[in-house]
């Protein structure tokens, strides 16, 4: 079954008129997705239009449905909708609310009248998930950005959805925290199992986990399906290629051309013979 | 007193400063002031907050002595002093021993204050290191573009109108967020719960007795 299922679904914003056109996507269950794109395509929006909030709480024209485990967003509720899927936003500083974190993590359960002896093992054991235990009663400005963002996502773990939508979620932290926060979301994906669906403008930093990539450009799916074919293509049809990793661009004009190469000596020597071969293709040149 | 259930705590700071308003002694109100010290040491804030009480005593000093011209007599002019003392001593006391958001929890469950305006008030205290941050930022950012702050007044007004626009800004997209992250996690429910500890302990009673005992007292004595 799919998780999340895009039907022909089109939106605007109210005032700038931008927004979704005609998208039809499904996310498969356990997936691990990476959206991407340039500024402007689109991402941001889709991953408003999995939680209900566009267009709940945008307002604007919509047509089409989106449908998340089975309900139609448009029929539900935000904050019940959100019991499915949990959202970090891009400026996930901002999502944060409460003054300590304990009461950060409670905040959800508090709202939905879960029973006050009941929320203390589930803030603990989300905490615990991304790695904050332990740090329950430090107030939130004695956090770092990192663990403000680990915050964010243990802060909607907490409702236990099967869904974890983030965005873009290392344009603020640097490669190193990049990679540590992806490993974090791949193991909620492996462990779990929960489905992940990442918006990223930087490729190559979600690549070492995602099973699925979806292509947006100016509002429209571009290319969506499994990793490997949707990147042969990205560069076969000139989709945003540029986003595409350099090893991965060598591997596909290699393959494309099944060229044959002289018996190397040195590095010079292999670095001049594939960088002709990559110039009779036209794609990159790889410096030596 | 961090034992205490919050709401003890408040109707301690609300007790003691009811004494403080009946009780004109000097020599009362200073053990009341010397009962409180014990407190703060006790709860670990006395070092803490050592430096905010030396100013205090400056400022009730300075408002003691102003007084002394106007044909007040002394005992007078140090007892209001001390009561300033006193009423300011109790709020930091009830502040450093309750947690912010016990407190709210017990404004909205024990006193019915409705749950959005306890909530905008700790997300002001929530956003305030927040907002500092940011201005500091701005103003960074204005230094590094060669700006440079002037000693003038005026010119240091204009300097601070510069730095508002961007952090109005921002603060617009900031609050669209929060909006949002509210409406996901079911912000405003009718059945709300708390996970803070606020219910009345014996203690707590036990304090509540002994409290409503002094009250009693003061009023006799005076
Ligand atoms: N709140 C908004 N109101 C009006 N238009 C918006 C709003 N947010 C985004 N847009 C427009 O919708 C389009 C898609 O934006 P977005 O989903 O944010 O793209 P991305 O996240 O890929 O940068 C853009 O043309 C953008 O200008
Ligand atoms: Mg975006």
């Amino acid at each position: 079954m799919e998780a999340v299922r895009f039907e022909d679904f089109s939106y605007q914003y109210p005032k700038t008129g931008q927004g979704l056109d005609r998208v039809t996507l499904s996310v498969p269950q356990g997936s691990f997705t990476v959206v991407t794109g340039t500024n402007g395509s689109g991402k941001t929006t889709l991953c408003l239009a999995m939680t209900g909030l566009v267009p709940h709480f945008f307002g604007g024209a919509m047509s089409g449905r989106v449908m998340v485990e089975g309900y139609n967003t448009a029929d539900r509720a935000v904050a019940d909708t959100a019991a499915n899927v949990g959202l970090v936003m891009e400026d996930y500083e901002s999502q944060l609310v409460a003054l300590t974190v304990f009461d950060e993590v409670a905040f959800a359960l508090e709202n939905a009248a879960v029973p006050a002896h009941l929320i203390r093992d589930r803030v603990l054991a989300a905490l615990e998930s991304v790695g904050l235990a332990g740090l329950e009663e430090r107030e939130l400005s004695a956090l770092s950005g990192g663990q403000k963002q680990r915050l964010a996502v243990a802060s909607v773990l907490v409702s236990r959805p099967a869904i974890l939508v983030l965005d873009e979620p290392t344009s603020a932290l640097d490669p190193e925290g990049a990679a540590d926060l992806y490993e974090l979301i791949a193991r909620l994906n492996r462990e779990q199992g929960i489905t992940v669906v990442v918006s990223e403008h930087d490729l190559a930093r979600a690549l070492p986990h995602a099973d699925s990539v979806v292509v947006m450009a100016a509002g429209r799916v571009a290319l969506a399906g499994p990793l490997n074919e949707v990147l042969t293509r990205m560069l076969s049809e000139q989709v945003y290629d540029a986003a595409v990793p350099s090893l991965r661009r060598l591997k596909a004009a290699l393959e494309t051309e099944q060229r044959q190469f002289s018996a190397w000596m040195t590095a010079g020597e292999a670095a001049a013979e594939i960088n002709a071969c990559l110039k009779s293709t036209r794609r990159l040149s790889l410096s030596a | 007193m961090k034992s205490l259930a919050p709401l003890c705590n408040l109707l301690l700071m609300i007790m003691v400063s009811i004494w403080t308003v009946l009780l004109w002694d000097p020599a009362l109100l200073a053990l009341l002031l010397a009962l409180e010290l014990g407190l703060l040491a006790v709860a670990g804030q006395l070092g803490k907050l050592a430096k905010a009480l030396f100013g205090l005593f400056m400022v009730a000093m300075f408002f003691a002595a102003i007084q002394l011209p106007f044909d007040v007599a002394v005992a007078t002019a140090v007892a209001s002093g001390l009561k300033m003392m006193v009423m300011t001593v109790a709020v930091l006391l009830m502040l450093a021993t309750t947690r912010l958001p016990s407190l709210t929890a017990a404004l909205v469950r024990q006193v019915r204050i409705p749950y959005e305006y306890a909530f905008m008030f700790t997300s002001a205290l929530r956003f305030m290191p927040d907002f500092i941050a940011e201005s500091h930022a701005v103003r960074e950012a204005q230094v590094c573009r060669g700006y440079v702050h002037s000693k003038n007044p005026l010119k240091r007004i204009v300097a601070y109108a510069a730095s508002v626009e961007p952090m109005v800004l921002r603060a617009i997209t900031r609050s669209d967020t929060m909006a949002m992250s509210l409406e996901l996690r079911g912000f405003g429910s009718v059945n709300r719960t708390f996970s803070q500890q606020i219910a009345f302990q014996t203690r707590d009673y036990l304090m509540v007795g002994f409290l409503a005992l002094v009250t009693a007292a003061v009023i006799v004595c005076r």
